[in-house]
């Protein structure tokens, strides 16, 4: 396990090997035989998780949890806790108004899951350090929040009603930053904005919404001297130069991507790139050879900036 | 007021002055089979944009809504015509703990302008609940979505249970949704992959022939 190899590769910078992440998220409960529900919701179950998936896999790097519902809950979504998946948003309190009229309030340590979290990385960071692996701490992007706080309508308001969604975005953006901070007090090594629906919008959409409302996190997790990133799910090719622009040291794509045309774009910003890993096709269905997927990843990859990991 | 003018009504995406339009028309005597004709070349085209990354998702859902405003102005007189005829029955929904509908609401849209009739479950719908609405429809065809792979399972779980109850045959079972494909489709069984919204009808015809 190498922490500080993680580390280098975020920051784009060229590596022995490529490092490697295993996302795991809801499966270190599976690791573990416990509910996922109990799991995300208890942190020396939490912790016990994070550290077996590491030892497992061997991480150079995992996520403390892989969950875009704490964010939202710490300022008022309803969520549903299911036993074998991460908790869905129910509710949305901006659905029809906004953060202000909604009266909704930046979270605090003691927000929604917060507490729970921060025990869980107490636990966790020690047992990580011994191993030499790196911990993340995974904010929701600005984009996917809102989707979380008004519903689906978030993607239409973005043209019919810009001056609601900049509301609610901003908003979004703002709880971001503090859990960013939240997370860089935590320990986190590395910090990444998660924003998977980033790439269903337009790119001066992006430009609009996405990257003004990154610049929080973006602070808050080089204020700790942390390194960042910013993943991305879906086909991103037509926002992939506006991801470069978010300010973070590096971002990471999803299995639909080609790793060549990322590894290229990446290079060209002097970002670290990973992820890509076929997640559904490979690793969780056995449909296509793990293996060969793993070494042509590794051959598009190389050994500057990349990091080895699952999309 | 032209099908042509509506139809650039429901690409840009404007609900209320497309509702407003289709009314005119039909009121006008415009026939509501040719105008059906018109809005599923329309939303065929916002399909291929869509594929081709010309549109993204908040322009696709405006389009759909202004597309619900037509066939809104369209129902009546399309029972008063004797209705359209049905080119096959759908239960549709997104599987449990699945919560994400905008590409199966989509679909919706799309099968129903292109003659399909389908009855919509919604999200987060339990695997017996698909094969019961099934039942009691008469349906064709069962449709799954499944937007995480943590869900993509429950799709399997569909044709299980009409295996167990002695009735796979009875049915076309059809998935889609962002992680699943071709390959996917193939391990659990399922009869047919939907790539997308804009091929689903064609693929589905197809199917049922």
């Amino acid at each position: 396990m190498a922490k500080q190899m993680l580390i280098d590769a975020t920051m784009g910078r060229r590596t022995p090997t490529a490092p490697w992440v295993p996302y795991a998220g809801v499966n270190g409960a599976y690791l573990i035989q416990e509910k996922a529900d109990r799991y995300f919701q208890d942190p020396a179950l939490l912790a016990r998780g994070v550290v077996e998936a590491a030892r497992t896999y061997r991480a150079d790097g995992i996520p403390l949890l892989f969950d875009l519902s704490v964010e939202a809950e710490s300022v008022g979504c309803g969520l549903e806790y299911w036993e074998d998946n991460v908790p869905s948003v129910r509710t949305h309190p901006c659905d029809g108004q906004t953060p202000e009229a909604a009266g909704l309030r930046l979270p605090e340590k003691s927000s929604g899951r917060w507490p729970v979290i921060f025990a869980a990385a107490e636990i966790a960071k020690p047992r990580l350090d011994e191993m030499d692996c790196a911990m993340l701490g995974l904010v929701t992007g600005p984009l996917t929040l809102a989707s979380h706080l008004a519903g689906v309508r978030i993607f239409t308001a973005v043209k019919k009603d810009p001056d609601f969604a900049h509301a609610v975005v901003r908003f979004a953006g703002e709880i971001g930053g503090r859990a960013a901070a939240f997370y860089a007090e935590m320990g986190c090594d590395i910090i990444a904005i998660v924003d998977p629906v980033a790439s269903q919008i337009r790119p001066e959409t992006f430009r609009e919404f996405v990257t003004p409302n990154c610049a929080a996190s973006v602070r808050a997790i080089h204020a700790g001297g942390c390194a960042s990133s910013f993943f991305i799910c879906g086909d991103c090719t037509k926002v992939v130069e506006e991801v470069c622009s978010v300010g973070t040291h590096a971002f990471a794509v999803d299995e639909q991507m080609n790793l060549n045309f990322i590894r290229d774009i990446a290079r060209k910003h002097g970002k670290g790139f990973g992820g890509n890993l076929k997640l559904t096709l490979a690793l969780s269905l056995g449909l296509i050879s793990p293996r060969e997927d793993a070494l042509i990843s590794l051959a598009a990859g190389g050994n500057e900036g990349y990091t080895f990991a699952p999309g | 007021m032209s099908l042509e003018a509506l139809s650039r009504l429901v690409e840009e995406g404007e609900a209320e002055e497309a509702g407003a339009a289709a009314k005119t028309l039909l009121s006008d005597g415009q026939d509501p089979l040719g105008m059906i004709e018109c809005m599923t070349r329309t939303m065929a085209r916002v399909g291929d944009q869509f594929a081709r990354l010309e549109i993204f998702l908040p322009e696709i859902m405006l389009a759909g809504e202004a597309l619900s405003a037509v066939v809104a102005e369209m129902a009546p007189y399309l029972e008063k015509a004797g209705g359209q005829r049905i080119r096959g029955k759908i239960v549709l929904g997104v599987v449990k703990g699945d919560l994400h509908e905008i590409g199966k609401n989509i679909v919706k849209l799309i099968l129903e302008t292109n003659g399909f009739q389908v009855e919509d479950l919604g999200y987060n719908v339990d695997a017996l609940a698909f094969v019961k609405a099934a039942e009691a429809m008469g349906a064709d065809i069962i449709g799954a979505s499944s937007l995480m792979t943590t869900t993509m399972p429950r799709q399997k779980e569909i044709i299980d249970i009409l295996k167990e109850m002695g009735i796979r045959d009875r049915y076309k079972v059809i998935i889609g949704g962002a992680p699943t494909s071709r390959l996917w489709a193939d391990k659990i069984g399922a009869d047919l992959y939907c790539p997308d919204a804009r091929s689903t009808p064609d693929l589905i015809a197809e199917l049922l022939k």
